[in-house]
C-alpha cells in the first residue's frame, strides 16, 4: 500500500509540471525507496526547518559560538552539523595553504596561457562571487558544471593539461576558486529547467536504495532514519548547508576531498560499486546538495 | 579549543594515513548501484525473501558475536547495543538482553535473513538475502541473541 502512495505521489508531482523525470514503472527494474522527505528547494538551507530542525544551532557563526558546548559531546554534535569547524577559520589549517597553492597554480597556468583564466571566468576578468552560483547549466557546453569540472575542462582545452576531478591538484584550484566566493550565499539557479532537471534526478537518487546493505543516502541522512543516531563512532547529520564547505580540509588523512568525493565516501558505507567524480549521478547528486545550502554563504577553506 | 584541535590534525594526520590505505576494494557488481551507465545501475535490488529455519538450530555463539560484531561481517553493533560490543550504534532496539524477549529461533532467523518480511521499510540490511551473512553465520548470531540474558 505504501508504494501505490509513493506512486500517487510521484504523479502528482508530474502532473503539476514540475521538471521531475518519471520514468514509468515498467521501464526500471525494481527498486525500493526510503519514503521522499518534503523538501521545498525554493526555500534553499532554510528547508532544514520541518527537515533536522538543527538550523537554528547553526545558521551562523554566533549560534555556533553559543552551543559550542556539545562540541566533542557525543549525543550532541551532531546537531551542530559540524560548523563548529568554522571557528577554527582564523588558525593555519592546511586549508588555507592549499587555497595559496590553487592560486599559484592558477597564475602559472594563466601565465602560459591567459585564455585558461577567462575560461575559468567565462570571459570575465575576475573569479570573485562566481563559485557561488555552482553547479549550473553550461548552455555552450549543453551540460551541468561543477567548479571542479569547469577547471578539468579549462586545463584540457585550453592547456591540453589533465587536471582532473577528484585529484589534489583539481582540489587545490577549487579550493581557491571557492575561497574568492567565501561569505557570498550560494544561489544555485532554480529558475533554470536544466538545472532543476539535474535537482529532481539528484534528489531521487537520493533515496533509492542500493548496494550490498540496500541503504539509501536517505537511510542515514533524512529524519527518522540513522541522522542523529551513533553509528558506532559516527553521527550522520542533515544534508543542508554541507556543500558549503567543499572541498574541504580532511584532518585524520591530511588533503583535500571533493563532495563528490566525500560521496564516494559514503558509496563504500553503502557497499555499493563506486563511481568516479564527474559521473553525471554524482553531478546529479551535487545539485541537489547544493540547492539544500542555497542562502548560506560559501565556506571555505573549511576543515573536516 | 580552537588551537587543540589543529595540532591534534597535525600530529595524528599521517599516522592515519598509513592506516587508511590497508583496506582491499571490495566487489559489489552483483548489487544495484546509483551510476546511469554502468551495468550495475539497471540491476533489480532482490526482493524481500522470507526464508525458514531448516531443522534444529545447532548454532555456536561465540563465534555468531564475533560474526555479529566484526564491521566486515554482520556489523550489527552499528545499529544495536550487544552483550560484549563497544562503541554500539543507537539506531535500532538494545539486543543486549534479547535471549529473555522469549522470541522463537525460527521468528529470529527469518528476521535477520531479510527483516523486509516483517517491515517492509526496515533500515535493516537483508542480511541473507543479499548474502551478507551465510545460513551457518545467521544461526550462529541466532545461537548468540538467544545466549544473551
Ligand atoms: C550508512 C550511513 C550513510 C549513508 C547511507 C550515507 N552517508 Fe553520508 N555520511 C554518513 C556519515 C556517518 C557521515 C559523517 C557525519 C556527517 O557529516 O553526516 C556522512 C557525511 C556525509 C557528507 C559530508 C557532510 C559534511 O558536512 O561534511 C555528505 C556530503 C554526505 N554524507 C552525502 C551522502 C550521500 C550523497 C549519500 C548517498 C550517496 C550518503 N551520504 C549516504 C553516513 C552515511
Ligand atoms: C542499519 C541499522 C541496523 C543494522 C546494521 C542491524 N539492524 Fe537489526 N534492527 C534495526 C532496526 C531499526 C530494527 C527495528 C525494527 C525495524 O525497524 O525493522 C531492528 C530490529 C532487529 C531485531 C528485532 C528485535 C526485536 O525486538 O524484535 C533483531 C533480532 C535484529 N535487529 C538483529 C540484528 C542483527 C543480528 C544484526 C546484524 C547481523 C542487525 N540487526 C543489524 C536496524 C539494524
Amino acid at each position: 500500500m505504501r508504494l501505490n502512495i509513493r506512486t500517487l505521489a510521484l504523479a502528482v508531482v508530474a502532473s503539476l509540471g514540475s521538471a521531475a523525470t518519471v520514468i514509468a514503472a515498467g521501464d526500471e527494474p525494481y527498486r525500493e525507496h526510503y519514503p521522499q522527505a518534503r523538501i521545498d528547494p525554493a526555500r534553499g538551507v532554510n528547508g532544514d526547518i520541518g527537515f533536522s530542525d538543527t538550523l537554528p544551532y547553526w545558521r551562523n557563526e554566533e549560534e555556533v559560538e553559543r552551543n559550542a558546548k556539545w562540541v566533542g559531546d557525543p549525543n550532541e554534535q551532531w546537531k551542530l552539523n559540524w560548523k563548529f569547524m568554522d571557528l577554527d577559520r582564523i588558525d593555519l589549517h592546511p586549508g588555507h595553504l592549499a587555497v595559496d597553492e590553487g592560486e599559484a597554480m592558477v597564475a602559472k597556468f594563466a601565465k602560459r596561457n591567459p585564455a585558461f583564466f577567462s575560461c575559468l571566468a567565462e570571459g570575465g576578468a575576475k573569479l570573485d562571487g562566481l563559485a557561488a552560483a555552482y553547479p549550473k547549466h553550461d548552455a555552450a557546453l549543453g551540460r551541468i558544471v561543477t567548479v571542479e569540472s569547469r577547471i578539468e575542462h579549462c586545463a584540457k582545452t585550453v592547456l591540453n593539461e589533465d587536471i582532473r576531478q577528484g585529484t589534489p591538484p583539481n582540489n587545490k584550484i577549487a579550493v581557491y576558486f571557492k575561497s574568492l566566493s567565501a561569505g557570498t550565499p550560494i544561489r544555485v539557479n532554480i529558475g533554470d529547467g536544466k538545472v532543476m532537471e539535474a535537482y529532481r534526478r539528484g534528489e531521487k537518487l537520493f533515496y533509492v536504495k542500493t548496494g550490498q546493505l540496500n541503504f539509501a543516502c536517505a537511510s542515514c541522512h533524512v529524519p527518522g532514519s540513522i541522522m542523529g543516531h551513533k553509528l558506532r563512532g559516527e553521527t550522520p547529520t542533515t544534508p543542508f548547508a554541507d556543500a558549503a564547505h567543499y572541498p574541504t580540509y580532511r584532518t585524520p588523512v591530511g588533503a583535500l576531498e571533493s563532495i563528490q568525493e566525500r560521496f564516494a565516501r559514503c558509496l563504500g558505507q553503502m557497499r555499493t560499486v563506486q563511481i568516479k567524480p564527474g559521473d553525471p549521478a554524482f553531478v546529479d547528486l551535487e545539485v541537489f546538495m547544493t540547492v539544500l545550502s542555497n542562502g548560506y554563504p560559501v565556506s571555505v577553506p573549511s576543515a573536516r | 579549543m580552537k588551537t587543540t584541535s589543529g595540532i591534534v590534525a597535525i600530529l595524528l594526520g599521517p599516522v592515519l594515513v598509513l592506516s587508511a590505505g590497508a583496506q582491499a576494494p571490495a566487489d559489489y557488481s552483483a548489487y544495484p548501484c546509483l551510476s546511469y551507465t554502468l551495468p550495475c545501475g539497471k540491476i533489480a535490488t532482490r526482493k524481500p525473501q522470507t526464508k525458514t529455519l531448516a531443522g534444529a538450530l545447532d548454532g555456536n555463539a561465540e563465534r555468531g558475536r564475533q560474526i555479529a560484531q566484526a564491521r566486515d561481517k554482520g556489523n550489527c553493533l552499528a545499529c544495536h547495543v550487544m552483550k560484549g560490543g563497544a562503541q554500539p550504534g543507537t539506531r535500532g532496539p538494545d539486543l543486549s538482553h534479547y535471549g529473555n524477549a522469549g522470541r522463537s529461533d525460527a521468528e529470529t532467523y527469518t528476521a535477520i535473513h531479510d527483516m523486509r518480511t516483517r517491515n517492509p521499510e526496515t533500515l535493516m540490511p537483508p542480511f541473507g538475502t543479499n548474502e551478507i551473512l551465510s545460513d551457518l553465520d545467521i544461526r550462529d548470531i541466532v545461537a548468540f541473541l538467544q545466549a544473551s540474558k
